[in-house]
């Protein structure tokens, strides 16, 4: 392997790794705020993609225009979502699991009813010219979403760690009872984490879908990788996020090279089965005794 | 069983047993219940797990397993019933596999393994080409041997894959009804209701976890491996398909996790419904009654995920 | 030799020591009670005994036996068996299926025959009294009866070292004197008996020995009357004896 194909693997896996942090935050808020787990995490993210593909084709338009609007398509779901969340058992996280796992099936069979046949892509040629960088030849459309990335995370963290709003949010996570009494509004907390989230996730699956085929059934790998990052990135700030992203952008970039592409979707499997009994208790944080 | 409940049952079965010469064989109902029954046996395995308190999110693995290993042996030359029955076995060894990691993972962690175990083998089976044929997967997997009687042409051949589903699903229910009275049955309740006290009272949880696990998987995998020799291909996305792991949960804990015969019957009646009464008007939305009988369980049902989840209300002190 | 010795137990957990050097020997047939305030330790060091934890140094012994290398189950089959504080039963259980767990797996080859096992649950449930409850649910006990249900599962395994946690605690007074009969029955049985109680008092009308535990370290162990008498007892643990 010569250094300049391994220096290129290293920065496509930056670049994938800022991307799959955007993607996973929706996933980390929610789960740190309801303790709840959203396996329809992926499928609203392939869901934005189609959204804005639909557009894309209809308009005409610069994909990066339909990025919000793809994000305030989902919001209505968000509140619904929410409502099915607040219902939920003890315990929480396999309740979560069990809910969202029908919900994703239903999400994938409306997707196959309205887009059927073949995969989509927004193939926008503002997006797929080569740009040369430092002697590496990279795909402004990866280049672009990278940056996107990171300008997000960046104003999340700002955000969580330096506005009214995020102190709400922060408390909440940490204990939603003592939140509340000490005068926090926690439903409100909630109710904008779910916005927040899912207004996310609308506008990465138009950015999923300028890099990607979409399928109905591509939401899967999405919410697997999710939760992957969610563990390595233990407490869920957007920093730890990030860092986590990066790195698993950079260990799929690099084993894929070794192993080749076709086996993209079993090392995905495999990562999260790995994380899980490495950090077994990393998901659910057992309770002192 | 109370007598009501024994003579009900017993109703329910002839019906079934009647129902070919009953419909006319007519092709069409007799796939579609066969299919049904498939399905009860795939709940009624899941419930074998869900008794000793492990939920599973990956029945597609063991359902996948049975049905490729079964299409492959079928397709070098063993008879039918060989290959079916190897196919059991190797979905066996496939959930014991993934049984080990419950001796590390409980609750939430071992659902989300099992799922990535699922998408793991279907992974293998959409990459691996030389052996599975990749997505386009296999095709020409012989027959079952028709039953002689009626003729074939009455049937289509329906009726002898719908006798062996009938007699599937009957003997997972048989096994279950011995695994409830036995020394097994106690065993994976104490573990279901408190793992630790059950460890000090002598049950090693870990072999009897993987009893379970074993028995499970191979009844899923029989299930396989019959289905992809009645629609004769097996692909990733057919055998491997999230399908098969939602759909075991929602039909169990819909029907009574830990009932007898409630998982078998909630099987039927959903399928059924969705198959007859949706599918031909709403297609897109035929699997709506599955989505709504699992937020009704997650949501309100006691008797449902309750049963299953009791152990952690009580738990640790 | 001592039926079970202990030496240097030592547990931490995180930043937080709850047992330091803990030496112990227990003769057979002694029934001997611990005390020591809330969280001396004294529950930790039931866990590390029934193999629940594993202690971060020394070791334990039964019957020549190392226990601390082996899981619950192993140790249960050696013959310790123990109650909990709380009760901890099969809550969706029957009362019956509670104890013919024990009963059933208490060996690798336990007894075979139905009626002997069926037999064996019988007489453990009318020696707790709870005969007439067999075929109610354990979660839906009163607090006395899941306590006398604690005792039956503990002695389903036929243990020879029995370690019972609190088995009067929070009873009314009737039921501490039931309690005391039992304490009474099974020394009459031969069996071994080392007991965590919260009253000083319970524990020395039952006890041969005494051992107080105070932050993680055995800071005495002798006769009932001598253990009591001794000042450092009084400083460590009478204070906040709220049982009268």
């Amino acid at each position: 392997m010569s250094p300049t194909t391994l220096a290129h693997a290293i920065v496509a896996g930056v670049l994938l790794g800022c991307f799959y942090a955007l993607m996973a935050l929706g996933f980390s808020m929610i789960r740190s705020v309801t303790r709840a787990l959203n396996l329809t995490h992926g499928d609203l993210i392939i869901l934005g993609g189609y959204l804005g593909y639909w557009l894309w084709i209809g308009s005409g338009l610069h994909p990066l225009f339909l990025v919000p609007v793809a994000a305030a398509a989902l919001l209505p779901l968000a509140l619904g979502w929410q409502w099915l969340f607040q219902r939920l058992r003890e315990p929480k996280e396999l309740s979560s699991l069990v809910l969202t796992f029908g919900l994703s099936l239903f999400l994938q069979n409306g997707m196959l009813a309205l887009w059927p046949g073949e995969y989509r892509l927004i193939a926008s040629e503002a997006l797929t010219a080569s740009v040369s960088l430092g002697g590496l030849t990279l795909n402004r459309g990866r280049l672009l979403v990278a940056g996107l990335a990171l300008a997000a995370v960046g104003s999340l963290h700002v955000a969580l760690g330096h506005s009214r709003w995020g102190r709400a949010v922060r408390a909440t996570s940490v204990d939603r009872e003592a939140a509340a009494l000490l005068g926090i509004n926690v439903d409100q907390a909630t109710q904008s984490t779910f916005l927040l989230a899912f207004a996310l996730s609308g506008g990465v699956g138009v950015l999923f879908a300028t890099l990607h085929y979409l399928s109905p059934s591509g939401g899967a790998e999405l919410t697997l990788l999710a939760i992957v990052l969610t563990i390595w990135s233990g407490a869920g700030h957007a920093r730890s996020v990030l860092g986590a992203g990066i790195l698993l952008g950079v260990v799929e970039t690099l084993t894929l090279l070794w192993s080749g592409p076709r086996w993209r979707e079993l090392i995905v499997a495999l990562m999260l089965l790995g994380t899980l009994l490495a950090r077994a208790g990393g998901l659910v944080p057992r309770r002192s005794r | 069983m109370p007598r009501g409940g024994l003579i009900a049952t017993g109703l329910v079965g002839l019906a079934l047993i009647l129902l070919p010469p009953l419909s006319g064989f007519h092709p069409y109902y007799l796939y579609l219940v066969s299919t049904g029954l498939l399905f009860g046996t795939l709940a009624t395995s899941w419930n074998i797990l869900a008794y000793a308190g492990q939920v599973s999110f990956g029945h597609a693995a063991f359902v996948g397993l049975g049905g490729y290993g079964a299409a492959l042996a079928s397709l070098h030359g063993l008879s039918p019933w060989a290959a079916i029955a190897l196919g059991g076995g190797l979905g066996a060894a496939g959930a014991v596999i993934i049984g080990l990691a419950s001796g590390r993972l409980q609750g939430a962690s071992l659902a989300l393994a099992t799922l990535a175990y699922a998408e793991m083998w279907r992974a293998i089976a959409q990459n691996w080409d030389e052996v599975t044929g990749g997505g386009a997967g296999l095709i020409g997997i012989p027959a079952l041997p028709t039953l002689p009687w009626p003729s074939p042409d009455v049937s289509g051949g329906r009726a002898g894959g719908y006798y062996l589903s009938l007699a599937l699903l009957a003997s997972v229910l048989a096994v279950f009804a011995g695994i409830l009275r036995s020394r097994l049955g106690l065993a994976l309740a104490a573990i279901r209701e408190e793992e630790e006290r059950a460890g000090l009272l002598g049950v090693h949880p870990l072999p009897w976890k993987l009893l379970a696990f074993g028995l499970s998987g191979f009844w899923s995998a029989l299930a396989g491996g019959l289905y992809v020799h009645t629609v004769r291909v097996v692909e990733p996305d057919l055998v491997f398909s999230l399908h098969f792991s939602i759909l075991p949960l929602v039909m169990a804990t819909f029907g009574g996790v830990g009932t007898l015969l409630g998982p078998a019957g909630a099987a039927l009646g959903l399928y059924l419904a969705s198959e007859l009464f949706l599918h031909p008007y709403v297609p897109a939305f035929h699997q709506l009654p599955y989505a709504l009988a699992l937020i009704v369980v997650a949501l309100y049902a006691p008797g449902g995920l309750g049963t299953l989840f009791r152990r952690r209300r009580h738990g640790a002190a | 030799m001592a039926l079970l010795e202990a030496r240097g137990l030592s547990m931490a957990f995180g930043g937080l020591q709850a047992l330091r050097g803990v030496d112990i020997a227990i003769e057979a047939r002694q029934v001997v009670g611990l005390l020591g305030p809330n969280g001396s330790g004294k529950t930790t060091l039931f866990n590390i005994l029934s193999g629940l934890l594993r202690p971060t140094t020394g070791e334990a012994r039964f019957d020549g036996a190392r226990l601390t290398t082996l899981p619950p189950w192993e140790i249960s089959r050696l013959g310790i068996g123990r109650t909990f504080q709380i009760a901890r039963p099969f809550a969706h259980s029957t009362v019956w299926d509670n104890v013919l767990v024990g009963v059933t797996f208490r060996a690798r080859r336990g007894p075979r025959a139905a009626l002997e096992r069926r037999r064996e649950v019988e007489r453990l449930l009318a020696t707790v009294g709870l005969l007439d409850k067999a075929r109610a649910t354990a979660g839906e006990l009163s607090l006395g009866e899941r306590k006398r249900l604690e005792l039956a599962m503990a002695l389903s395994t036929r243990p020879t070292l029995l370690l019972l946690d609190e088995l009067a605690s929070g009873l009314s007074p009737r039921g501490r004197e039931e309690v005391m009969g039992f304490y009474g029955q099974l020394r009459g049985e031969g069996l071994t008996i080392f007991a965590i109680e919260h009253s000083a008092r319970v524990l020395s009308r039952v006890a041969d020995r005494l051992l107080v535990l105070d932050q993680g370290t055995v800071v005495a162990d002798g006769r009932p009357e001598q253990v009591l008498a001794s000042t450092r007892l009084v400083e460590a643990y009478l204070g906040e004896d709220d049982e009268p």
